[in-house]
């Protein structure tokens, strides 16, 4: 059985201890990731700014890369559910379809592997912290992933959960969006920074790790010691 | 030629214009959805609520109840009475109690039934359109009170469904400053959708000109989002629940 | 129309002076949080919402895939009913056929009730220019009207003013001071409006639906003017998008059900009326003769296009507006458009077919897809949103810059060789910049992020350069796969060949 990981460039380029924690978390249950060494971006940048021609060409590269994997594991709901659109993508192409097809229901996000494929939900952690959870959109509405995490983080012991308000609120990333309408997606991380800091969460978990920059930016640019981490790192950290 | 058959003129020219606009109107909506015009009734498999909703009914009891319960909380007041004479004294008291210098009623036999232009000898009481000279939108304005019959009630929104004719007259429910509307117990049902199939049954040619919902007293959350009661219609709504 | 959107030709310039509008960001927060609440709590008290919503869905889908039968369906009931019936292709030619009539009859004075379709139309300004004057009846929009300004909200159009405002429209109204109470700046409206209900030559309304088998139209409201409209004067003209259609009351029960719970948390507005014809020859009220003016307007532009033609499932409940952050954070007006919020920066490029110059408003989205989520009849706004900006760069009218960007992105990210040596160039390129493990610099590309936040750096190492060590280590201390989790793994591989899926919400 061929499971592989689909490292995503954020935590390629930024955050590799995320896929580092993912590889030793699976390991613990015998699952051993492999990582084709060609994947690159899953083009949502391309996508959501309507290049879709450009899109096509880092999908293709992403679907050559997986092509014969039985599983694809990501650390994000949001680029997991761009490869869900590459049929979208290659509809008026049949032989790429296909592939686009096989290669969208074999590509789960990393909780969704671990609660709903392998029947894992408590990985034995311990983490004494105050700990406050932002659903990214994608992830939770897109994809559907809203039980996983909790089932996850209830079962982690001494890990003292406080929702988050308005938790559903979009964090304002939208990749391009931050940067083209930069003024509209500050107010709303300001906005969810306000309300992370309302918990009095010492910190933050996500599945995403681009809205986690996103708000990790804010919170250290206005000196709120929270700290951010994707599930995986604190699953990790808890059992180590 | 007078004007109304000058009107009557312009509107046949008109609807021959609208006639002859209709098919190329709708023939373009036909291409565009790219098939030949339909003119047979398609299948609509989706009519209406779920099949579990058509199935849900609650009790008189819980009808009553939770009309009650419905009407108040969007600050309507609710009475419940037995009788229509309970309806009478409720009507006398109420009057009274607001000083009611002016009454509109529907012209209906359950309604002069009561009797009020006796018992409120002091008040002025208007019945609906049975005087054809009479200017009866400026009757129903002046109204402290406007009293009807309402034809249906749904329980589960807490509707009350009044319909239009000749003796009912949708100002009588619209523009005086107390609405008070009487449903007799069998007309209260659970569902919108009991009272709903009702008028898909009767058919076009049997409905009436005007059939309104009434759910409450008229409102309006435009100032800022802050409630305020009787912006338009009756601000006083009273529904008494008899029988 | 003397109003349009005030300051600013980009959604991004008109989004910054709401920004920068402390009292605006607050009062359209607070009151689409109310409005979205309400929502929430009339969805979870009803229950089975998924069904209604999937339900509603399809009975729009099944209704606008055979428009044209039920359309004439309705045409020929509601002219049996004695409605005159007209059609517009065009804004000017609902415009035109309007003032027709107010000639005809002569009319003064125009009485009228909420309508998106008039806003569309700009049909005040017209009117004021024979003369007529038109008076619009629901408290927001006659507020609204005062201030001479476009609505800010399909449901509450003066979302955006506040009472002390609204205190000073009105006083100068009455020619007194009133009172910012909102009990008394509403007595006063009501007063004000009743003569003139009772006055007017013509009521003017839009409409919410219009069954098709009995040639009714209905109308949801809170207030009792779209009653009085339709009710008193001698004339009724009804504008209609021609996409309004159900094909009967008891699908009425559906859109009742899924309307004022998603607009308002109502369970029903306190009044619904279903209007069917002019009043009967006996009866002594409403109107002697009626119109339905059906309007096209752009509508036809979404049927047949996979795309976008679920737009024309829309309600008009407002539902997407609450739910959106960003409509929340720059209200209305930023739109620049008659629809705001989520819908009509799908909805405006769309009616408006030019796509290159209203894109910008499809740019103002995080595409985080609360609208979808919302919306009672499951339209997916954030894939629409998307479509467009495709759309834009198909027809060659994007921005130069950002295409010379995306060609980069695409020749970077097609190879990973490349994309490895960016990083390493970018690790060379921070040291420059960085302080403690973030780059505050505000200049460049970083200008508008760097605003709100602190930019990480690159760590010493990337996940593919680490990959070697780490699955070498891996390796080493593998324990087995415990049978559990194989079955599990190979049950995943079998029921995928059988055609099952697993997680999108919705495609």
């Amino acid at each position: 059985m061929k499971v592989s990981l689909f490292i995503t460039c954020l935590s390629d380029a930024i955050y590799p201890r995320v896929g580092e924690a993912m590889v030793r978390l699976l390991a613990r249950y015998g699952v051993t990731l492999e990582f084709p060494p060609i994947q690159t971006c899953c083009g949502q940048p391309a996508f959501n700014s309507g290049y879709w021609n450009e899109a096509r060409t880092t999908a293709k590269t992403i679907i050559e890369a997986f092509e014969d994997s039985d599983f694809v594991i990501a650390p994000s709901g949001s680029c997991t559910g761009m490869i869900h659109h590459y049929p979208k993508l290659f509809e008026n192409d049949p032989a790429m379809l296909d592939k686009a097809l096989a290669l969208q229901s074999k590509t789960y996000e990393f909780t969704q592997f671990l609660v709903n494929v392998l029947g894992v939900t408590d990985v034995g952690a311990t983490f004494r912290h105050k700990v406050t959870y932002h659903p990214s959109c994608h992830g939770s509405r897109l994809m559907g992933i809203k039980d996983e995490p909790m089932a996850l983080m209830t079962r982690v012991k001494g890990l003292e959960f406080v929702p988050l308000p308005h938790a559903e609120d979009c964090c304002g990333f939208g990749g391009t969006f931050a940067v083209k309408m930069s003024d509209i997606s500050g107010a709303m991380v300001s906005e969810k920074s306000d309300h992370v800091k309302e918990t009095e969460a010492e910190v933050l978990v996500g599945l995403d790790m681009a809205c986690l920059m996103n708000i990790a930016g804010n919170l250290r640019y206005r000196n709120e010691p929270v700290k951010v981490m994707h599930l995986a790192e604190l699953l990790y950290e808890g059992v180590r | 030629m007078d004007t109304a058959n000058m009107q009557e003129q312009w509107l046949k020219e008109m609807e021959e214009k609208s006639r002859a606009k209709q098919l190329k109107f709708i023939g373009h909506i036909s291409s565009k959805l790219r098939r030949p015009m339909v003119n047979e009734a398609p299948k609509h498999p989706f009519r209406g609520a779920p099949d579990f909703w058509n199935a849900y009914e609650w009790t008189e009891q819980e009808r009553i109840e939770r009309f009650t319960e419905n009407f108040k909380s969007v600050g309507g007041h609710v009475e419940r009475l037995s009788s229509m004479e309970d309806v009478q004294r409720f009507i006398t008291d109420k009057a009274n109690e607001l000083d009611a210098k002016y009454i509109i009623r529907q012209n209906e036999p359950g309604l002069a039934a009561l009797g009020l232009e006796e018992r409120l000898p002091e008040a002025k009481i208007s019945v609906w359109n049975t005087d054809t000279e009479e200017n009866w939108k400026a009757r129903s304005a002046e109204a402290d009170i406007g009293v009807v019959l309402v034809d249906h009630a749904a329980a589960y929104t807490s509707s009350m469904v009044v319909l239009s004719s000749k003796d009912k007259g949708r100002s009588v429910s619209l523009l005086p400053t107390v609405l008070i509307a009487i449903i007799p117990l069998d007309r209260l049902k659970t569902r919108l959708g009991e009272v709903m199939e009702k008028f898909d049954a009767a058919g076009r040619e049997n409905l009436p000109a005007g059939i309104h919902f009434i759910s409450g007293p008229s409102r309006s959350s435009d100032i800022e989002n802050d409630l305020t009661i009787g912006v338009h219609g009756p601000g006083i709504v009273y529904a008494l629940l008899v029988g | 129309m003397s109003h349009g959107a005030k300051g600013g030709a980009t959604v991004k310039e008109r989004a910054e002076l709401a920004l920068n509008n402390d009292f605006l960001r607050k009062a359209v927060k607070f009151t689409t949080e109310r409005l979205k609440n309400g929502k929430l709590q009339a969805m979870k008290e009803h229950g089975n919402w998924e069904e209604w919503r999937e339900r509603g869905r399809q009975i729009r889908l099944h209704t606008i895939a055979h428009l044209d039968y039920y359309l004439n369906l309705f045409v020929e009931n509601a002219r049996a009913n004695g409605v005159h019936v007209h059609f517009a292709e065009t804004a000017q030619e609902a415009v035109d056929i309007s003032m027709a009539i107010a000639e005809r009859v002569s009319a003064k004075t125009v009485v009228k009730s909420k309508s998106m379709v008039s806003e569309e139309l700009h049909l005040n300004a017209a009117l004021e220019k024979i003369g007529v004057e038109a008076i619009e009846t629901d408290l927001g929009e006659y507020i609204i009207q005062l201030a001479d300004e476009p609505p800010s909200h399909i449901i509450i159009p003066a979302i955006h003013k506040n009472r002390y405002q609204i205190a000073e429209l009105l006083s100068e109204d009455a020619g007194e001071t009133l009172e910012a109470d909102t009990k008394i700046l509403a007595g006063y409206v009501r007063r004000r409006l009743r003569s003139k209900f009772l006055e007017a030559d013509i009521g003017m309304t839009g409409c919410n639906f219009a069954i098709a088998e009995t040639g009714s139209m209905v109308l949801f409201e809170n207030e009792g003017n779209a009653r009085m409209v339709t009710t008193l004067p001698k004339t009724q003209i009804t504008l209609m998008g021609m996409e309004r259609i159900i094909p009967s009351w008891a699908d009425l029960e559906v859109m009742a059900t899924l309307l004022p719970r998603s607009a308002t948390g109502q369970k029903l507005t306190m009044y619904m009326s279903g209007i069917t014809g002019p009043r009967r020859s006996e009866d002594a009220d409403g109107p002697d003769e009626m119109h339905i003016i059906i309007v096209d307007n752009g509508r036809s532009l979404q049927l047949g296009d996979p795309e976008f033609q679920e737009l024309l499932n829309c309600i008009r409940c407002g539902a997407c507006l609450n739910a959106c952050p960003v409509y929340r954070h720059i209200g209305g007006h930023a739109y620049g458009g008659t629809y705001s919020g989520p819908i009509g920066a799908v909805l405006t490029p769309s009616l408006n077919k030019n796509i290159a110059e209203w894109d910008d408003i499809a740019n103002a989205s995080s595409l985080c897809g609360a609208c979808y989520e919302a919306c009672p009849v499951k339209i997916p706004l954030h894939d629409m949103l998307v479509y467009l900006r495709r759309r834009k760069v198909e027809a060659g009218h994007s921005n130069k810059l950002e295409d010379a960007g995306m060609k980069g992105f695409a020749t970077l990210f097609s190879k990973s060789g490349r994309m490895s040596t960016v990083l390493k160039l970018g690790k060379i390129g921070q040291k420059f910049v960085a302080r403690d493990g973030g780059i505050r610099l505000k200049i460049g590309p970083l200008k508008g992020w760097n605003t709100y936040r602190v930019t990480p750096t690159l760590p010493k190492k990337s996940f593919r350069q680490q990959w070697a060590t780490l699955d070498a280590e891996i390796r080493e201390g593998l324990k087995e796969m415990s049978p559990d989790i194989k079955r599990r793994m190979e049950q995943a591989v079998q029921s995928r060949k059988n055609g099952g899926t697993h997680g999108h919400g919705h495609s």
